[in-house]
This record gives C-alpha cells, structure tokens and sequence, in this order.
C-alpha cells in the first residue's frame, strides 16, 4: 500500500433498512492535503464519516487507513490509532467545564484515563491551557460548557478532536454558526495545523469560500454516488457537478 | 499554613461532619449510637451505589447483590472457619468484587431502563440463591451468631470502628471520583458517544466502576453482619437495592457527600418513625414522593441553588 | 413419570402462567405506552382480592357471591387507579427514569400499608361456591375445577385486549400510541387523556386479576412484593407492549416454573431469572417487542 495514501475507501456503500444511502464510493486522501467533500443536503456526506469512524457498520466495501484496514471497527480504536472527528452539531460535555472538556480528551490520549488515586486536577494542565489557548476559548474555561455560544462551542469541538493527536481530522462542517471573523481563524488554524505539523484535514461545507479558500482538493458527492473529483477550479468547471448543484452558484 | 487553610476551605463540611460523629457516641444514647452506626454502613453503601448512578450517569436497581455477598462472606468466614473480622472485609470486598464482575459483564452491555432491569434481575437472582440454598447459607433463617470480637462488641466501640472503615472507604471512593478515572465517569454520563470518539473503550470503563461499586457495596455489607449480629437474604432483596437510590436522590447525586446525607436523613427518619408507629412504608413512601417531586437534585440541589456553595461540588478541585 | 401427573403440573403451569398474564398484561400496556414500569401494579392486583374478599363477605350467604365480586372488585379497583393516574401519576411522565422509578416504588409501599389499615394483618380466606370445591377429572387427572375458571378468565382477557387493540377505534390509538407518542399527538388526539384511560384499563385488568386470585388461595399482605418482579420477568421475556409476547412470556415462566420444581425445587425461582438475564443480554426488547422503543 502506497504509504502516502492516508485514508482510502474501496466499494464502499451503507443503507438504512431499504434506503441506500451511499453507492460504491471510492476515495482516496493523500496524506497532508487539505481535502473537502461537498453536496446538497442528504448526499451522504455525514454517513460517509460515520462509516470512515466506526459510527456504523458498513453495508458493503471496505476502510483502509494508513494501509491498515479498520472496516467495521469499533469507534474507541479508530479514534485511538489518529483518526478523529469534529461533529457537525456540537458533541461536547455539557455539564463539564469548557476547561474540563479538553483536559478529559487530553487524558484519553495520554493513556492516564485508569489512573485512580491522582486528583485530575494535577494532570494535563500546561497542554489543556495551551489547546484552549490555540483554539481561542481560553476565556470560557470555567464555564460549563453547555451555556457556551454556538460558535465558541464549535471551536470546543475542535479542541477535542486536535486533543487526541489524529493524523487525519475529519471536520463536520467546522464553520457553521460562526461569524465571519470566527470562521476565518478557524479555518487558518487548521491550515497551520497542516502546515507545522502535517495534520491531513478532510472536511465537508457549505460555505464556498471556506471550500475555495481552503480546499486542495473536492470531491463531489450526489445522492450517494462520487460524482466529481479534482481541484476546486477543475469541479467548478466539471458539468456533472454543476448539474447536482442545479440553481446554486459553485 | 497557606495550604492548611486552602484545605480546610475545601472540605470545611467533610471536616465538620466527621468532627460530629467523633463526639457522637458522648452525647446520646446507645439506641442513638446505634442508629448513627447505621447511617455510616449504609451511607457507603449509598456512596458505593453513587459511583455508577451519579457519577456514570445509569440507575442500577440491584446493588444490594453485592451488598448482600459481602454480607455473607463475612458472616460465613465469621461463623463457619471463625476467621477474625478484620481478615473478613477485604475477602467481602473482593467477592463482592468478583460478583460485579460476572453480572457486570452483562449488565454493561445495556444502557437506560434495560440496564436497570437487568440489574434488578441479577439482584433478585442472587436473591433467592441466598434464600434457597439452606445447606450452605442457612436460607431463609439467615445466619445468626455472628460476633465482633470481644473489645468491638459494646455499641460505641463497633461504632468508632464503623466510622474508621467507613471514613476511610469514603476517602479511597472520593479520590476515585477526583481521579481521571472519575472524569471519566462523568465524561460516559454526559456524552457517552463524545467518549468513545475520544479512544475510550465506554463498555470496559463501565464494568470497571461496575466492579469498584460492588466492591464497596460489598464492604459496607460485611461491616453489617456483625453489626446486627446476623445476615438474612432480604440484604439482597429489590427493596434493599431501592434504598440506596433513595438516600443518593434525597441527599443530591451529583455532590459527593449527597448518598451519606441522604442515609443520614433516610435512617434518622426511619429510626424516629418506627418509633411510634408501624407504618413506616407509608411515611417513606409520602417523604419519597415530597422529595422526587419537589427536590430536585435533592438536599445539595436545594443548597446549590441557593448560592450557599460557590463550587460545583463540595470539595470540588478548582481548575486554577 | 405418569402422563397424568404430568398433565396435572401443565395444567397447574398453564394456571400460574395465565394469572401471571393478567397482572402483567397491564403492567406492559402501561409501560409500552406510557413508559411507565409500573412497581405498584402488583399492589393494585393485591387490593383487587382485597376488595374482591369484601365485598363476597357482604354476599357471602349466596352462591353467587364470588362470581359477582369479581367484576365488582375490578371495577372498583379500576376507579382507585384513575384517580391515581389523575394525581400523581400523570406528573411523572415527562421525569427521568429513576424519578419515575422511586414514585411507583413509593406508590407500592403507600398503598402495601393503605391495604395493612384497611384490612388488617389477619388472612382473608373466600370460602368457595359449591360448584367449583370439586376437582374435575381431565384425562384422569384431578384438577382444581377453580383452574379452568382462571384459564377461562385468562385467555378472554387475552381475547378481549387483542379484539380491543386490533378492531376498536380507541384499541388502534392505544397501538400507534405504542408506535409513536408524538404522532398520536400531532394528530390532534389528546394525549393525557389517552394516559389516564390506559392506565385506568390497566388497573382494570390488576382488579380483576385480584378478584380471580381471592379465591385462589388465602389473601395475605405482601403478596405483592412476590409477583411484581416476576410479572417484570414475564413483560421482559415477552417484550414490553407486545399482548402476544406478555401471554407467551407468562405461558413460559408459568410452564417452567411448574416443571421445574419437580427436579430443582430450590433453584426454580433461580431459572426464571437465569432466563429473564439471558433475554435481556441476547434481545433486550424480549421475544415480541419491537427494537423502536427503547
């Protein structure tokens, strides 16, 4: 297997009792690109991450990721070998602090979860201070993470994911509810990211300057089926692509 | 002297509630010693039963199993093999422990009301092997006889060693709680979906506090049996596994102390109650509806509410 | 093992399972609509033979006196369950699991001693008509002419509940209800008066199971606590809010406990719950149940 390849589906397809939901989908991510799979509502797009990180079971295909095939495997491995993702509605822990939030995903990947007689309190504290720093929610650590706004919220998500250490991080429309100025940091936050230290991002959008200003590379998903795949400017001018994106302006 | 009084802001109502019932013994009546020394087994046991309810977020409807086999190990060594008490409580706590762990495996498996039955089934199983296996447990006889040795035998003194055991036990569980393994825990209640994306293998987290509960639970039962002089199968009974939940609602299942000032309550009120009349199921059942309807969070929810307490928890680790 | 003494255990197991039926049958519509696990339900059964027993003694001189208690006791108890529902448990149907949990737990400890003051520690014992004191002969085996009036009673509340949910207007709601709470709503019928009646209708059947079981045995205190948790064994086994899966479920535990017995006396009561267990880890929503609900 091709090393460079970082994340590769084969065949892949997932339906829900009668209805199909994604068709022999074939993928491949390079590793340390900045990747985005685009489509109208109800592609797949969402599915297509579920079944990539174990949150269902595929109904036929494969997963490979590094080389490795993870095809069905359980959420907790997946998320433990660097294959993390952000949700596109936010999936924090709404009665912990903001603070606690990221030291908790901090002590998962740290392995120190089984310890029993330290107060977590002395564990994590310089990295859980330097992530919130990095993600811009330093100023809400004690707050209980379930009053936070939507886009503050957003950026805990993202916390979370980066805290586990991914060499792939799957973000699930990253920028939604965020203002312009948030959505800007973000986004050049997960391109440093990339840039120091090889992170290879593949994220779905709505927001086409966040997908042109971003993206090296789009696929497009319609109705369960790749219909599309190249640089931005290359779908852009693909007619297929346009066609499921009919009356939108791509 | 900067981190004695840090200390001592931190768990000023733990520090307080302790210094109580050091002096407790000289200033009431035996009857009332004994009911105090109720109030600390059981307390454990509610602070036991805490772990997986309050602090993972699932109802288990039958830890009085795990009650009740520490009950009975303790019992049986006492009476049968004559083992001294002290060697008793850590055998109690590993069979209880291995106990947790055989129907643990199981129960883990499910969440919601399903796990709660489960749990219920499991309680009652073990129910009925104490009730109906004569030979080995003396059914529904129980078994009597069994002593504390001779310098716990008078009320205070079981009580002053009930208060050592508990206090200690009640240490080891709140550095647990305050330890990643109980953020953890928290982490499962509050969004166990979150957890496993973050590598968190949620089904082994579960069945480990699963066993550390029953563990506990399990010590609390071995130090009633020669409390009470005697252990019976209805220790296992749904209704035992019932109060537990009761103490840890009344009380406030999200603050540590909750389960122990709940058992304070529940006990004081049925010791007061049976009293003077014989209708105690009645009154728990009106106090238990009082408190379910109108406490919310129970007693520390009530408190918490009221700005008495400015941290999350009593004895919560600040964050900076 | 002779056929007949065989036959005469089924028989006693057919009993038991069918008057397991009735009292589980409410507790199962009751939490397959409402998601309510009734911990009383038990309770209410008990004082259906309670007032079942008093108003025979009122009748006792005439032979009918049991045969017109019954429907009377259920009647009765169905009114108590109403303003039950209409009290206390229509607060808790929005509350979490263990505040629902506690409430009934609370409401079976009240009503155990409302029964205490009512009627005293002393047994009740209903002297039965004349026409069922006999044993009737059935392949040669003597069985208690009492039991054919239970399975009767059994399988036409079985009858009845299965022609009310499948062929009635108000059985049909009661079924989407089962489906889908908030579709039932949306469609403008009114959901708490849908609770209290099911509730009502489930009590009905605990009364008339409590009528049928007075003349069983003896009425005493604490019958309750017994059967609650194997009536939730039989809701388990068959799946909650299935008719079909609460007969099957409580045929099973009836039968098995019937012939268990006979070669593991102690551990009969043990195999149940081994079962119930083994239900619960392999297909959590029982035999019949639907994976929908949770």
């Amino acid at each position: 297997m091709n090393d460079d390849i970082i994340l590769k589906t084969d065949h892949l397809s997932k339906s829900f009792f009668k209805y199909q939901v994604l068709t022999d989908v074939n993928y491949q991510l390079k590793r340390g690109e900045i990747a985005a799979i685009i489509g109208p509502n109800g592609a797949g797009k969402s599915t297509f991450f579920n079944l990539v990180t174990g949150y269902h079971t595929v109904s036929g295909g494969h997963v490979f990721f590094r080389g490795q095939e993870i095809t069905n495997w359980a959420r907790h491995k997946i998320a433990r070998i660097g294959l993390t993702r952000a949700f596109q509605v936010s999936n924090i822990y709404p009665k912990l602090t903001t603070y606690e939030n990221v030291r908790q995903s901090i002590l998962a990947q740290l392995k120190k979860t089984l310890n029993f007689f330290t107060p977590a309190s002395k564990f994590a504290r310089n990295e859980t201070l330097e992530l919130l720093k990095i993600t811009g929610i330093s100023g809400f650590r004690n707050t209980e993470a379930g009053i936070l706004s939507q886009g503050d919220k957003k950026k805990l998500e993202l916390a979370l994911a980066l805290a586990s250490k991914p060499d792939l991080l799957l973000l699930d429309e990253p920028t939604a509810g965020m203002s312009s100025e948030e959505t800007h940091e973000t986004m050049q936050l997960v391109k440093q990211l990339n840039k120091d230290i090889g992170l290879t991002i593949l994220f779905t959008e709505h927001d086409i300057s966040v997908i042109f200003g971003y993206a090296q590379k789009l696929s497009v998903l319609h109705q369960g089926v790749l219909v599309a795949e190249g640089t931005p400017e290359e779908v852009r001018q693909n007619k297929e692509a346009q066609a499921c994106y009919l009356g939108e302006e791509i | 002297m900067d981190k004695k009084n840090s200390f001592l802001k931190r768990f000023w109502l733990p520090a307080l509630l302790f210094f109580i019932a050091l002096i407790l013994p000289l200033v009431v009546a035996e009857f009332w010693v004994h009911v105090f020394n109720e109030i600390l087994i059981l307390g454990l046991f509610a602070a036991a039963f805490n772990l997986i309810f309050g602090y993972m977020g699932q109802l288990s409807f039958g830890q009085a199993a795990y009650y009740g086999i520490g009950a009975y190990t303790t019992g049986l060594l006492m009476v049968k093999l004559q083992w001294p008490l002290f060697a008793c409580l850590p055998v109690s706590m590993i069979t209880a422990g291995i106990g947790a762990l055989i129907l643990g495996y199981f129960c883990v498996k499910l969440r919601g009301i399903y796990f709660a039955i489960l749990t219920m089934a499991f309680g009652q199983l073990v129910f009925f092997i104490l009730f109906q296996w004569y030979s080995f447990t003396g059914g529904d006889n129980g078994l009597q006889g069994i002593n504390p040795p001779v310098w716990l035998f008078k009320a205070n003194a079981y009580y002053y060693f009930s208060l050592a055991v508990v206090t200690i036990g009640m240490i080891a569980l709140y550095f647990i709680t305050e330890s990643p393994f109980g953020y953890t825990l928290r982490a499962i209640r509050d969004n166990t979906e979150r957890t496993e994306f973050i590598g968190i293998n949620v089904q082994r987290y579960m069945l480990i506090n699963f066993v550390i509960s029953g563990m506990f639970c399990g010590l609390a039962g071995a130090l009633w049996g020669p409390f009470n002089r005697s252990v019976a199968p209805d220790l296992s009974s749904w209704q035992n596994s019932g109060h537990p939940v009761f103490m840890a609602v009344m009380g406030g299942p999200h603050h540590f102390l909750g389960p122990m000032i709940g058992s304070v309550i529940f006990t004081f009120l049925n010791a007061f109650v049976t009293g003077f009349t014989e209708y105690w199921p009645l009154v728990s059942g009106v106090v238990m509806i009082i408190v379910v309807l109108l406490m919310p969070g129970g007693l520390f929810g009530i408190i918490k509410s009221k700005g008495y307490f400015s941290s999350r928890d009593v004895g919560d680790v600040k964050n900076e | 093992m002779e056929f007949t003494f065989l036959f005469s255990q089924f028989m006693s197991g057919l009993t038991y399972g069918l008057m397991l039926f009735l009292v589980a049958s409410g507790l199962s519509l009751i939490f397959g609509v409402m998601n309510i696990l009734n911990f009383a339900h038990a309770t209410f059964w008990l004082i259906g033979a309670y007032i079942c027993f008093t108003f025979w003694s009122l009748m006792e001189a005439h032979q009918f006196a049991l045969w017109v208690s019954i429907p009377l006791a259920a009647l009765a108890t169905a009114a108590f369950g109403w303003f039950c529902e209409i009290v206390l448990i229509k607060r808790i149907y929005k509350r979490e699991l263990h505040e629902q949990l506690l409430i009934t737990y609370a409401m079976a400890l009240i009503l155990g001693d409302l029964i205490k003051i009512i009627w005293g520690p002393t047994d009740r014992l209903i002297v039965r008509p004349s026409i069922i004191q006999k044993p009737l002969f059935l392949f040669g085996a003597p069985i208690d002419s009492y039991f054919i009036f239970v399975i009767l009673m059994g399988f036409a509340v079985a009858l009845g509940l299965w022609w009310f949910l499948k062929y009635t207007k108000y059985g049909h709601i009661v079924k989407a209800a089962v489906f889908s709470r908030e579709m039932v709503g949306a469609l403008g019928i009114p959901i708490p008066k849908i609770y209290t009646w099911v509730f009502t209708l489930g009590i009905f059947i605990a009364g008339l199971a409590g009528g049928v079981q007075s003349a069983i045995g003896s009425v005493t205190l604490g019958m309750d606590t017994n059967i609650i948790i194997q009536a939730f064994c039989v809701v388990v086994i068959g799946g909650f809010g299935s008719l079909m899966g609460t007969l099957v479920g409580s045929l099973i535990v009836g039968e098995v406990f019937s012939f268990a017995i006979l070669f593991w006396p102690d551990g009969a009561m043990v195999l149940i719950f081994v079962i119930t267990a083994a239900i619960l880890i392999i297909k959590p929503w029982g035999l019949f149940g639907t994976p929908l609900r949770a």
